[in-house]
């Protein structure tokens, strides 16, 4: 019945040494493991876990500093806004290379979306912390919409993008588990995805800014403005650019053994900026139409003020010339650098909107925990960790040998 | 009381359809500021000995040239002057050229638009499609003594046109560079050796090189009409 064939030269790894263990035995994985890097996420997650599994069993009274004054905290204003806005990437560059056709960019396609989808998953688990009743998180979905409320179109558009991004990250999956059927399948939903993806994203990362607007008299002038809808929209542009470029540079150092040496990756970053740049310029711009639309000039001579102004000058404008004098000039790391500080400035606008300028006029202040400090920084260092994990055994940085053009998908 | 004037209806609007024009007037220096000056592709610099590399080991690419799908390709000079010529791919479809029909200097071409047009000895000839959007400068001046030079050294004295490009930086969205010029020139191999099959298994078999003239060798009678089909030219031929 079985026709005698050659033997193998080498047993066949089992499945798990193959797809999890990259090849090796458990023992020799699990050594593999000890890295100084992996010493410190394990410490993080060592104290994070549990301090997770507290506030679950306790609650957020006991855990975090949120008060009826001030429930919003770090988790919404870090771990969500920042989260999601960071998360842009994945629906900037798949616009970018699948509908506009800029091909160039076709290499980092696939971490960005990656990074996205990380993005928004650890933003809705930091959400799930912050809910008073997490279990109803399904709620508005199964059953009772809620329409009228903005947490209606949140709540659809992070569940829907979530689902999206997690489909548009299909292929790599495939590749990696070896379906090529089903790789193919989720190759050809690519357009429809983008298309789908940038819908969604254009509707919830403005509608963010648009649960602010129930807060015109708790938010500072400022920073309140009919116009923030566009602020969180225009600025998750620029967010998910610069992200791309700090996460490629990162990460193409980090994993030189799997990235694609065929890669520009600095030709990339200089396209990349040139984007965030201009971007950037039109924020700037749009912002100061809010100050004038709101007659807020006097206000800028006041502590929230120099404050805004920190905010407007050295997180918007200045990294916006930096990023132009770079492209120009092609100066990589200047690029690389601006990249890390335009991301830093908008977790600092993201914190001002939903924390720093929120309540500015109620003595009662809001000061993280170290329990939600320490929370939100697990997060992030399981983010990065899978992160990790994923792209060091799915076709991410790299085409896989089998598919060469999978990076075009 | 104020008079009701557009500009005076209210100050605060008046101030944003200032910043609204400031931003316009600004943001067009700034881009061109962002955008670089307008300076010849990078590939141009490469000076010295440029690699070659073999698409499916039978066409010649070098790495400094921009090509376009219609197998033309074209390269960046110091002058801000582009040259254009035909690929190798081009060359060895055609075959032995007797004459090339180059437009007139000062003349307009379009990229993606028919761009000049190669003869062959029988009389037939395919036109093909220029890589670039601009005015016509020079023509090579050795093609109307020999023009044979267009298939014998595609990349070299062979060149056809100088054009001062009219929008590179667009055009060079539509043309291809590095890793994807092999890809597509591995493409437009399989789609010949598709053609190839029936009468000329043994050319491709053997990862010999390509007779000249590859496009007489499949199909003898049409194969003008066959060359058009590879260098994106069929349907202008139909309506001509």
């Amino acid at each position: 019945m079985s026709s005698p064939t050659t033997a193998p030269a080498a047993p066949a790894r089992s499945w798990a040494a193959d797809k999890l263990f990259l090849g090796l035995s458990f023992w020799e994985y699990a050594k593999s493991l000890a890295t100084p890097g992996n010493f410190v996420a394990g410490l993080i997650m060592a104290v994070g876990l549990p301090l997770m599994a507290y506030r679950f069993i306790f609650g957020l009274g006991a855990a975090t500093n949120l008060s009826q004054t001030n429930p919003w905290g770090i988790w919404i204003g870090f771990d969500l806004l920042s989260g999601v806005a960071l998360a842009a990437g994945g629906y900037t560059l798949a616009t970018a290379v699948y509908i506009f056709g800029l091909e160039k960019y076709h290499a980092v396609v696939r971490p960005a979306v990656l990074t996205g989808f990380l993005g928004y998953l650890f933003a809705v688990l930091g959400l799930a912390a912050d809910l008073g009743r997490p279990w109803n998180l399904p709620v508005p979905i199964v059953y009772s919409f809620g329409g009228p409320s903005v947490m209606f179109e949140i709540a659809w558009c992070v569940v829907l993008y979530l689902t999206v991004l997690f489909m548009e990250f299909l292929p790599p999956i495939f590749e990696w588990l070896g379906w090529p059927k089903a790789r193919l399948w989720a190759v050809r939903m690519t357009i429809g995805l983008t298309v789908f993806g940038v819908m969604l994203s254009t509707l919830h990362q403005s509608s963010l800014g648009a649960l602010f607007l129930m807060a015109p008299t708790k938010l500072h002038p400022l920073w309140y403005s009919p116009f923030i809808p566009a602020y969180f929209f225009i600025s998750s542009i620029a967010a998910g650019l610069s992200m791309v470029i700090v996460e490629s540079a990162l990460s193409h150092r980090a994993f030189q053994s799997r990235a694609d040496h065929h890669t520009d990756v600095d030709g990339i970053a200089l396209g990349l900026a040139r984007g965030a740049s201009i971007v950037l310029f039109a924020y700037f711009f749009v912002k100061l139409q809010g100050i004038a639309d709101g007659g807020r000039w006097a206000m800028l001579a006041t502590p929230y003020g120099y404050w805004f102004l920190v905010e407007m000058i050295g997180f918007i404008l200045l990294p916006s010339m930096l990023f132009a004098y770079g492209a120009r000039h092609s100066r990589v790391a200047l690029v690389r650098w601006t990249a890390a500080w335009t991301v830093l400035g908008i977790v600092v606008n993201r914190l001002n909107v939903s924390v720093i300028a929120m309540n500015w006029n109620v003595p009662d202040r809001y000061v993280p925990s170290f329990m939600e400090v320490w929370i939100s920084i697990t997060l992030v260092t399981l983010g990065v960790s899978t992160f990790r994990w994923i792209v060091n055994r799915m076709p991410v940085l790299n085409a896989h040998p089998e598919y060469p053009d999978s990076s075009s998908h | 009381m104020i008079p009701h004037d557009i500009l005076t209806l209210y100050s605060a609007k008046m101030l944003e359809y200032g910043i609204a024009v400031l931003f316009l007037l600004l943001f067009i220096p700034f881009w061109r500021y962002v955008q670089g000056p307008a300076k010849a592709p990078a590939f141009a610099r490469a000076a010295g000995r440029v690699p070659v590399s073999r698409a499916a080991e039978w066409f010649l690419t070098p790495a400094d040239r921009l090509f376009h799908r219609g197998h033309a390709w074209l390269k960046g000079g110091d002058d801000g002057l582009v040259v254009v010529g035909l690929d190798d791919f081009a060359a060895k479809l055609v075959g032995p050229v007797s004459r090339v029909s180059l437009p007139a200097v000062g003349a307009a071409v379009g990229q993606g638009e028919q761009g000049w047009r190669l003869t062959a000895a029988d009389g037939r000839s395919v036109a093909m499609l220029s890589p670039v959007d601009g005015t016509v400068v020079e023509l090579n001046p050795a093609l109307a003594d020999s023009p044979g030079l267009a298939e014998r050294d595609p990349y070299g004295d062979g060149w056809l046109l100088k054009v001062r490009p009219s929008r590179l930086r667009a055009n060079q969205i539509n043309l291809l560079a590095g890793n994807a010029v092999r890809r597509w020139m591995e493409e437009a191999a399989a789609g010949l050796r598709g053609h190839v099959a029936p009468g000329l298994g043994a050319l491709a078999q053997d990862g010999g090189a390509p007779v000249a003239g590859m496009a007489r060798a499949i199909d003898p009678d049409g194969w003008d009409r066959l060359a058009a089909t590879f260098l994106l030219t069929a349907e202008e031929d139909d309506h001509a």
